[in-house]
């Protein structure tokens, strides 16, 4: 590596995440003292009708990152391993399933026995695998959402009925939780949960708009952090109030012409999740003077993408809007409306070249990448690049070699702003 | 129209399936993708999806881009079996039928659709007797393996005709017994070729009976005849036996071992097509549940091409061995 190294600057905002995360942990332990049902649930489910019905909900899956930040995910990873689950399997499954066989503490990702599990396959089937899997372990009650699966040629005529077999799972849902926990539906919490929960999705929307300024005043550091809240704590006040703070931050830096990055060259996107036990790699960006701007996966969770779904629709009607939110979400777009919303951003955000993270571990996201990438490069000129790696296991990660074509990469974006 | 099932084939390399799906995502999908780019030998028009795996999902879209077909319909088949899901799955059969109406200016009626469940059923009913041959070693487990596969892919009368004149035929045959050879349920992921099989049998194994989509899956229950046919089609579809790809995958194990019970066979192999996930979370398992039974079971995980076998000889005779 040839360019001396710098340092980005993170919002004094996401010092605060820190807090939120202890509320949320403070919050299950509470749960737990107080006998309240508490249940499991993966990425992409509703999690604002689990705090509806006053249910505490635990992500195993960001679980499983502070597992990876900590270095703890490895061993974990090959704990899992042992009881017969192969290397090439979903890494946080593993590290889930590997904390839970050694008995760990939250603090190190560990998830307690829930009352009971919530799945959904909308973004994966690995999701429903998963709690099958943990619930059959601890012999407690699973409940899934099949969401059909939207392709590029799915018709409008087809959305109808989609969308009508996910309502109809969310009512049942919202049965089964009154039947596991005799905890009744009441709409008027729903509605309180449901306008918190758009409230805090347009919030970071409106973070990622100020990201659009040149120079950026959001790097990776507060948004791969950032995050956390958008899947754990949607419904709840207190992490609006810390996205709030963020964007009143990022907007003065706007307004001061300040960027996260001290010289910005390259505005770059990444696509996917990143790597938990090595999210210092990104700092290796600023040496080039690149920064990402945008990261499709951390957008998608701010859930409210749809310009159908407004906040009178989804305070008047919290079930069927939300089965139309997680029908059009970002994170599992068809290949044809992938390409369209990439260009669009990459237009958008005036992005230089998008880096594609071809995740051994999670197969729904890494393929149609390929042609992601060459549509890019053919049909918008963005140079693109695809690397191979893990979110969750640092033994799938060579990151001499990623930091050998990124580094490549980079020459190529110089050469072509000289044009 | 005739439907064909697409099977893989292990003697051809994947080189253009490469170059839109990662190295690690399932071979035997990569393997229809790179028959489907370079034209498929049959006069194919179109090609239906129906909801499997994450792999086969997302690589609809794949298709959509790069194969040269006149008709494409990713089926939903819903990953739940209760009252909502066949609503659900009814209301996508029948968009299936509309766009095929659509496209090809058919009419696909009632009637049509009875007519074809009818024929279906024949040739299933006729399927359940003659797996029953291999019960008592008339028929080889790679000849019926072979004989599921051709039906898949062939006019619907004309199979009629071949299984029957087959079924005649081993009707003439007296049962047979070798104690050397050790009676198998066979299971896993897709297995469509059939040199696999050999290669079992070549090593003193003989597939009394499988759990596969090209095996029992395929005839092991009727449609009702009596009921509207889209809605009998559906319901059929929810209730047969359940694969590693649909929720509970679990319960998969409770027909698997009730078959291994019911044919008393000396041991279960499974096998995974390498990356093929639900096996693979399905696998522990299956593994501790039949090691509660005691009976003798294998998992093996395999490359979707011929070389590959060999290569696992040892792991096979060693379990010949075990059992």
């Amino acid at each position: 590596m040839s360019a001396d190294k710098k340092t980005g600057k993170m919002l004094n905002a996401t010092n605060k995440l820190k807090n939120e995360m202890g509320r949320h942990f403070l919050a299950i332990e509470q749960a737990y003292r107080d006998g309240k049902p508490t249940a499991w649930a993966t990425a992409g489910t509703p999690v604002e009708f689990l705090y509806t019905m006053d249910v505490q909900p635990m992500l195993p899956e960001n679980s499983a990152t502070i597992s990876a930040a900590l270095k703890k995910s490895q061993d974990f990873i090959e704990l899992a391993e042992t009881e017969g689950f192969s290397y090439d399997l979903c890494s946080y499954f593993k590290t889930n399933v590997g904390a839970v066989l050694s008995n760990a503490d939250m603090s190190v990702g560990g998830t307690r026995k829930p009352t009971f599990m919530l799945s959904s396959d909308v973004i994966c089937d690995t999701h429903v695998n998963w709690f099958q899997v943990q619930a059959e372990r601890f012999n407690v009650p699973h409940f899934t959402i099949d969401v059909p699966h939207v392709v590029s040629n799915t018709t409008n005529r087809q959305r109808e009925y989609f969308k009508k077999y996910i309502i109809e799972q969310l009512w049942e849902l919202l049965d089964f939780i009154k039947e596991v926990t005799g905890n009744e539906y009441n709409k008027e919490k729903a509605q309180e949960i449901a306008i918190n929960s758009y409230e805090m999705g347009k919030i970071w929307q409106d973070v990622f708009e100020l990201r659009k300024n040149i120079p950026c005043p959001v790097s990776t550091r507060d948004t791969f952090g950032g995050l956390f809240p958008l899947f754990t704590m949607t419904g709840l006040k207190s992490p609006i109030k810390l996205y709030k703070r963020m964007y009143s931050e990022a907007k003065q830096r706007v307004e001061n012409g300040i960027g996260a990055l001290e010289q910005e060259e390259y505005r770059l996107m990444f696509e996917g999740i990143p790597f938990w036990y090595n999210l210092r790699f990104f700092s290796n960006l600023e040496r080039w003077n690149a920064i990402i701007v945008y990261e499709p996966y951390v957008y998608a969770f701010t859930k409210y993408t749809n310009p159908n779904i407004t906040k009178e629709m989804v305070i008047k009607n919290p079930v069927e809007s939300m089965a139309e939110l997680v029908l059009s979400f970002w994170y599992i777009y068809d290949l044809k409306t992938r390409v369209k919303m990439f260009k669009e951003t990459v237009k958008d955000w005036k992005i230089d070249g998008v880096i594609l993270h071809d995740n051994l571990s999670c197969r729904p996201n890494a393929c149609g990448m390929y042609d992601l990438k060459r549509k890019l490069m053919e049909e918008a000129d963005i140079p693109s690049l695809v690397i191979t790696s893990d979110m969750n296991d640092p033994r799938k990660m060579n990151e001499t070699q990623v930091l050998n074509q990124i580094e490549s990469f980079i020459e190529i974006l110089r050469e072509r702003k000289k044009r | 129209m005739i439907p064909v099932r697409l099977l893989g084939d292990p003697t051809i390399g994947i080189d253009r399936a490469n170059e839109h799906i990662p190295p690690n995502h399932c071979t035997w999908a990569k393997n229809l993708l790179e028959q489907a780019i370079n034209g498929f030998e049959a006069d194919i028009k179109g090609v239906i999806t129906t909801h499997g795996c994450d792999c086969t999902n997302r690589e609809f879209d794949i298709w959509l881009e790069c194969v040269d077909l006149e008709f494409f319909y990713f089926l939903n088949a819903p990953l739940k079996r209760n009252e909502a899901a066949l609503k659900f799955f009814i209301d996508d059969i029948k968009e299936l039928i509309n766009q095929l109406e659509e496209k090809f200016n058919v009419n696909i009626t009632s009637a049509k659709i009875s007519k074809a469940i009818k024929k279906m059923n024949q040739i299933r009913n006729q399927l359940r007797q003659i797996s029953e041959y291999r019960s008592n070693m008339i028929l080889k487990g790679s000849d019926f393996h072979s004989l599921v596969k051709k039906i898949q892919q062939m006019d619907k009368n004309k199979a009629l005709k071949m299984i029957e004149s087959t079924l005649q035929d081993l009707k003439t045959h007296k049962p047979q017994s070798d104690k050397k050879l050790k009676k198998i349920l066979l299971m896993g992921s897709v297995i469509d070729d059939t040199e696999f099989i050999r290669f079992l049998e070549s090593l003193g194994f003989h597939i009394i009976i499988d759990d596969l989509c090209i095996g029992t899956k395929y005839f092991w229950e009727n449609v009702a005849e009596t009921e509207e046919p889209i809605k009998a089609l559906a319901k059929y579809h929810l209730n047969k036996p359940i694969y590693s790809t649909k929720f509970p995958s679990y319960k998969r194990f409770e027909i698997v071992k009730d078959l291994a019970k019911q044919f008393n066979v000396d041991g279960v192999i499974n096998i995974a097509q390498k990356f093929c996930e639900p096996i693979l979370y399905d696998h522990p398992y299956f593994s501790k549940k039949f090691k509660e039974l005691g009976i003798p079971y294998i998992f093996v995980e395999m490359e979707y091409n011929r070389e590959s076998y060999k290569q696992l000889t040892t792991r096979f005779e060693a379990f010949k061995e075990i059992i």
